[in-house]
């Protein structure tokens, strides 16, 4: 069951990530929210006590995408390429990757609240 | 008492009636002498056949069951036993078995202690009952239908029980076959009328007479208040609540009790253990029942150095205290060597761990020789079959007691068993632990708010600072859990007094969160406390009507909506199962999310005619309207601001 999935996965992956297409932030955008991952991360990546920080700088597409794919040891549900595919991850990092950095605290007078 | 069938019954009540001035001149001192000067009807008329016909939806002859001319009714006396039990409010939903006692609260109480309350629903009386009492440290008095009332309160009394909240149920039940009305009144009677509820009440009862009535209200306050208390609940016979209360009738006197305190020779081991540990870690749950609490675990935790997890039933421990290691839990568990559970909810979760993945993962997640202790209440008492006793945890010492109660020995104790050394270590070790929370407290405030600042839907962190902007210089008292705001404000904001913070529902049942506000709001009021409900959208909708109850008894209360518009943990759950079955997410949606349409809980409010603010989903409004909204509540009146958030 799993071995076919994956099988699956790849061709799927094939058809998608045709060369030349660049990873795109607004997909990756659509793509983030669609798949769930703003219901443990946020919106924006900014992380919860459902799950941690994302963005901004999220960590390189490689180990994004191998944690997704190996997740189900973690408390994250893993989600097979099936669901997401690498191209579709890699917009998702191009997503994260747009995201701003966040103020400076000394610039956010309600953090400096007693 | 017999009655002659209803027309003489009728005739001899107009005799009553043109004699009324002399019985109420004749009836004890009280209410009832003002109700005559105001003009208020003393005894109630019976109902006309024309009324019994609209009231049970078919003609009636019956032998209606009611007070003699002059005679005292039988739920005066129920008044009376109510203040000799010093109850202060009755939180009801009308029904016509209470109809008896209902009328004497009105115009024998003057409805003045009690004083009723009225909900929309037997479960929003009783979520305000459950609130009430953590604040009060007393039992509301709740007066529902039996049968339909009572059904519509179970889930709110569980949640009660599981959280150890004291309340006096009352029901009304037409328990006389022979007398009772047929029709409705007959549907909604039972020959056992609690037993749905025997379950996860402490005690309940059907007394047969007012004599037995009073004894069993005084016997169930007694069991509602003994730790580890809980909700009780008394089956009011319709008949006798309308019949004649006899002249012998006594009131007991209110007998003071004790909580269940641990044994000294266990106190004095559990003090040795802990003296003696090299990582001595304090995990507390619904350990304050009083103010009274907090204070001395703070002694205990700095006698020994021991680092205090918070699982926050309760306001247990100061939220920035040194030895505060709510938000290292994981670790500060990780590195004990005796760990002393009071009032635990869930020991088993403690010591192991469960991934909730496709083929669930579970074990120990403590070496097998950290030494494990207990004080918990609640192994005095326990029932079968609902399993809120959690997992069974086998520990090295347990003292079936109450912690609150126990710990001035347990201090005692531990002032003798610490040597010199051992005092030198345990101040060595809660500075060590108080430098890692300055950091970690620096890293929350540096780092983690500030992702996603600027966020539409607002993130959780913006709304906790400016909420905490608002508030912070008033006396104020959060009155629900923070947890679904990833924890935000209790790592935010300063909880140091004993009314701070009063925990959660018990048993996660939802509709717990605006009756349970109003309630602590109520208890809160004669202290002019500013009071904060952070109020989830999913939960909001069973009980919406709480609302209008906080207008209607002017409630001051703060009710912020953390309104990301879904039952999110659902979300969260469907998605998992979808990822485990590798059939995607895309329609966890389904039967998860609260749109199409939204809700506008602003507009809600006002229609119950209450200030409403908002939807804002922009950050940038939110002080103000924060602002506008605590200027509402301080002016005493109960106020909503609907805030778009994110999920957590
Ligand atoms: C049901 C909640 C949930 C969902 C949905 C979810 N995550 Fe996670 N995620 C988590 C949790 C919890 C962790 C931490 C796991 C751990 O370390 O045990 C995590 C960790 C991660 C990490 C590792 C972060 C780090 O710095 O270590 C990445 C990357 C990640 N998630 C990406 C995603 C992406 C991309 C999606 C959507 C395709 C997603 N997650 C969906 C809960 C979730």
């Amino acid at each position: 069951m799993k071995k076919t999935s994956l099988v699956l996965g790849f061709s799927l992956l094939l058809a998608s990530a045709a060369p030349g297409v660049a990873a795109d932030a607004a997909r990756g955008q659509e793509i983030y929210m669609k798949t769930g991952c703003y219901q443990c991360h946020g919106t924006v990546g900014q992380g919860a006590n459902t799950g941690p920080k994302l963005a901004p700088e999220p960590l390189p597409l490689e180990s994004l995408i191998a944690f997704v794919r190996n997740a189900a040891a973690t408390a994250m549900p893993a989600y097979s390429a099936k669901m997401v595919s690498d191209a579709e991850m890699a917009d998702i990092h191009a997503y994260l990757g747009s995201i701003k950095p966040p103020p400076q605290r000394k610039d956010v007078p309600l953090l400096n609240n007693p | 008492m017999d009655k002659a069938p209803s027309g003489v019954n009728r005739r001899k009540f107009l005799t009553a009636a043109a004699v009324s001035g002399a019985a109420v001149a004749a009836t004890p001192p009280g209410p009832t002498g003002e109700a005559a000067a105001l003009g208020v009807a003393t005894p109630a008329l019976p109902p006309t056949a024309a009324q019994m016909e609209a009231e049970i939806g078919q003609p009636t002859k019956i032998a209606v069951t009611m007070a003699e001319p002059g005679g005292r009714p039988g739920s005066d006396f129920m008044v009376d036993v109510l203040r000799a039990l010093d109850i202060e409010y009755v939180a009801t939903n009308p029904a016509s078995s209470c109809r008896g006692l209902h009328e004497s609260i009105n115009n024998y109480a003057m409805n003045k202690k009690p004083e009723l309350l009225t909900a929309t629903h037997e479960e929003i009386a009783t979520a305000m009952a459950h609130g009430y009492a953590k604040v009060a440290n007393r039992p509301m008095g709740l007066l529902f239908h039996g049968t339909v009332g009572i059904q519509h309160a179970t889930m709110a009394f569980y949640n009660a029980w599981c959280d150890r909240a004291p309340m006096l149920i009352m029901s009304g039940n037409h328990l006389d076959a022979a007398h009772r009305p047929p029709g409705v009144p007959t549907t909604h009677a039972a020959q056992d009328p609690l037993a749905i509820v025997r379950d996860f009440t402490k005690w309940d009862d059907q007394p047969a007479s007012l004599q037995a009535t009073a004894e069993s209200l005084f016997r169930a306050h007694k069991i509602t208040m003994t730790p580890p208390y809980g909700p009780v609940a008394v089956s009011l016979d319709a008949h006798l609540q309308e019949g004649v209360a006899g002249k012998d009738l006594k009131i007991p006197r209110l007998s003071r009790t004790s909580a269940p305190t641990g044994d000294l020779d266990s106190v004095k081991e559990i003090a040795r253990l802990m003296a003696s540990a090299q990582n001595p870690v304090i995990v507390v749950d619904r350990g304050a029942r009083s103010h009274r609490f907090q204070p001395l675990l703070v002694e205990l935790a700095e006698l020994l150095g021991a680092p205090v997890v918070d699982q926050l039933g309760r306001q247990n421990f100061p939220s920035r205290h040194p030895l505060n290691g709510t938000d290292r839990a994981r670790g500060t568990i990780g590195a004990a060597d005796v760990i002393l559970g009071l009032e635990l909810a869930d020991f088993w979760g403690i010591v192991n761990s469960y991934s909730d993945i496709a083929e669930p993962k579970q074990g120990r997640r403590l070496k097998d020789s950290v030494k494990l202790l207990s004080i918990n209440s609640r192994e005095v008492f326990m029932k079968a079959n609902y399993q809120d006793f959690q997992r069974y945890q086998d520990v090295d010492l347990a003292i079936p007691a109450d912690a609150e109660a126990t710990l001035p020995s347990l201090i005692e104790a531990v002032k003798s068993a610490l040597t010199p050394e051992g005092r030198a270590a345990a101040e060595k070790r809660a500075k060590t632990f108080a430098e890692a929370g300055v950091k970690q407290r620096e890293r929350f405030m540096s780092v983690d708010a500030l992702y996603g600042w600027d966020a539409s839907p607002i993130s959780t962190a913006r709304l906790s600072a400016e909420m905490w902007a608002a508030i912070k210089e008033h006396d104020w008292a959060l009155v629900s859990r923070d947890v679904r705001l990833s924890n935000w404000p209790h790592r935010m904001w300063n909880f140091d007094k004993p009314y701070h913070y009063i925990g959660d529902s018990g048993g996660a049942g939802q509709g717990y969160g605006l009756g349970a506000a109003v309630g602590a709001a109520l208890a809160h009021r004669e202290h002019k406390r500013l009071v904060v409900n952070i109020q989830g959208d999913g939960d909001m909708m069973y009980g919406p009507g709480g609302i209008w109850t906080a207008a209607h008894h002017n409630i001051p209360l703060l009710t912020i909506m953390h309104n990301n518009r879904a039952y999110h943990q659902e979300v969260m759950h469907v998605q998992r199962v979808g990822n485990w079955r590798d059939r995607g997410v895309g329609r966890a949606a389904i039967g998860t999310t609260i749109e199409k349409p939204f809700i506008n809980f602003a507009m809600m409010a006002k229609s119950m005619g209450v200030e409403g603010i908002g939807p804002i989903g922009d950050p940038k409004e939110l002080g103000p309207a924060l602002k506008r909204a605590v200027q509402v509540a301080k002016a005493g009146e109960p106020v909503l601001v609907d805030v778009l958030t994110q999920p957590r």
